[in-house]
């Protein structure tokens, strides 16, 4: 069989099991909108709020002291455990918090939203679209 | 110089490419796979994965987190057992360059993102380790695609 041949049989085997993936797995994907992860909140929502949110900055400190939310506070994994405990002190219960990265695609404000969860913090959530969502919209 | 000496000099060189040739399409055959197993474990998490490239709409994520896995499944099994390797070898040369693209666009966009190679099991990989490492990959492929006999 020629190389093109070849190519068609391994795709279209890929594709069946696909198809069986895309029916049977616990884990797929939604379709035709993705899923909010849980925690993930849009800046339209907490804007929505109409009450005070304490917002989280969890980029790098050089990117926090360039320009962050007035009134956000820096915690990253870098400055965790010496900033983790001011934040307690200033952080009051059933206060909304709002952790907020770069962009879309970083991770930290999630993964920083998560410790914060295991730390006590409740609620807490993370910004969809992060600081460049919010200057955008600014 | 003899005939017999010159045939003893240039004999073993052939077999050697071929043994080369056979470790290279277990290494490539091995991570393919191995890469295709891990996003099976969790499609929805690989599909936001390809999401944060920011080059398709969610849908075409969606669908290319069902099908890539098993695509790289396929052709790592196809390369192991040479059942239809010359496709497989065809499959792993344009998926290492469409991923070499989408990296090599990500770090030009300036985006933090993580490669998503392995899935979410392998953290924090960025961009240009992986678009390194496909790079070598491919210079392995092409090696295969000169070679493709010998074993």
């Amino acid at each position: 069989m020629k190389t093109g041949g070849q190519a068609s049989v391994i795709f279209f085997a890929a594709l069946a099991l696909a198809g069986l993936t895309a029916a049977m797995h616990p884990k797929k994907p939604s379709f035709p909108n993705r899923a909010s992860d849980p925690g993930e909140i849009s800046l339209q929502e907490v804007q929505n709020w109409n009450e005070p949110v304490l917002w989280v900055d969890a980029r790098p400190e050089s990117d926090y002291e360039v320009e962050h939310i007035p009134g956000a506070v820096s915690l990253n994994p870098d400055n965790w455990s010496e900033q983790l405990p001011h934040f307690l002190d200033g952080w009051r219960p059933a206060e909304k918090a709002v952790v907020y990265c770069s962009a879309a695609s970083c991770e930290t404000s999630r993964e920083i939203a998560d410790r914060l969860r295991r730390s006590g913090v409740d609620p807490v959530y993370y910004l969809k679209g992060g600081w460049e969502t919010w200057k955008a919209k600014r | 110089m003899t005939a017999d000496a010159t045939s003893s000099v240039t004999v073993p060189q052939p077999r050697m490419l071929g043994w080369v040739a056979l470790a290279l399409r277990i290494v490539l055959a091995s991570l393919f796979v191995l890469a295709g197993v891990l996003k099976l474990l969790d499609p929805a998490a690989f599909a936001v994965e390809i999401d944060h490239y920011q080059l398709i709409p969610w849908w075409s994520c969606a669908l290319l987190a069902l099908f890539l896995p098993w695509l790289e499944i396929c052709m790592g099994i196809a390369l192991l057992t040479r059942w239809f390797s010359r496709g497989a070898l065809a499959w792993v040369t344009a998926l290492l360059i469409v991923f070499s693209l989408a990296l090599s666009s990500a770090m030009l966009r300036g985006l933090s993102i993580d490669c998503g190679c392995f899935g979410r099991v392998w953290h924090s990989t960025g961009t240009f380790w992986p678009l390194l490492r496909n790079l070598v990959l491919l210079g392995m492929t092409a090696f295969l695609w000169w070679k493709p006999h010998h074993q």
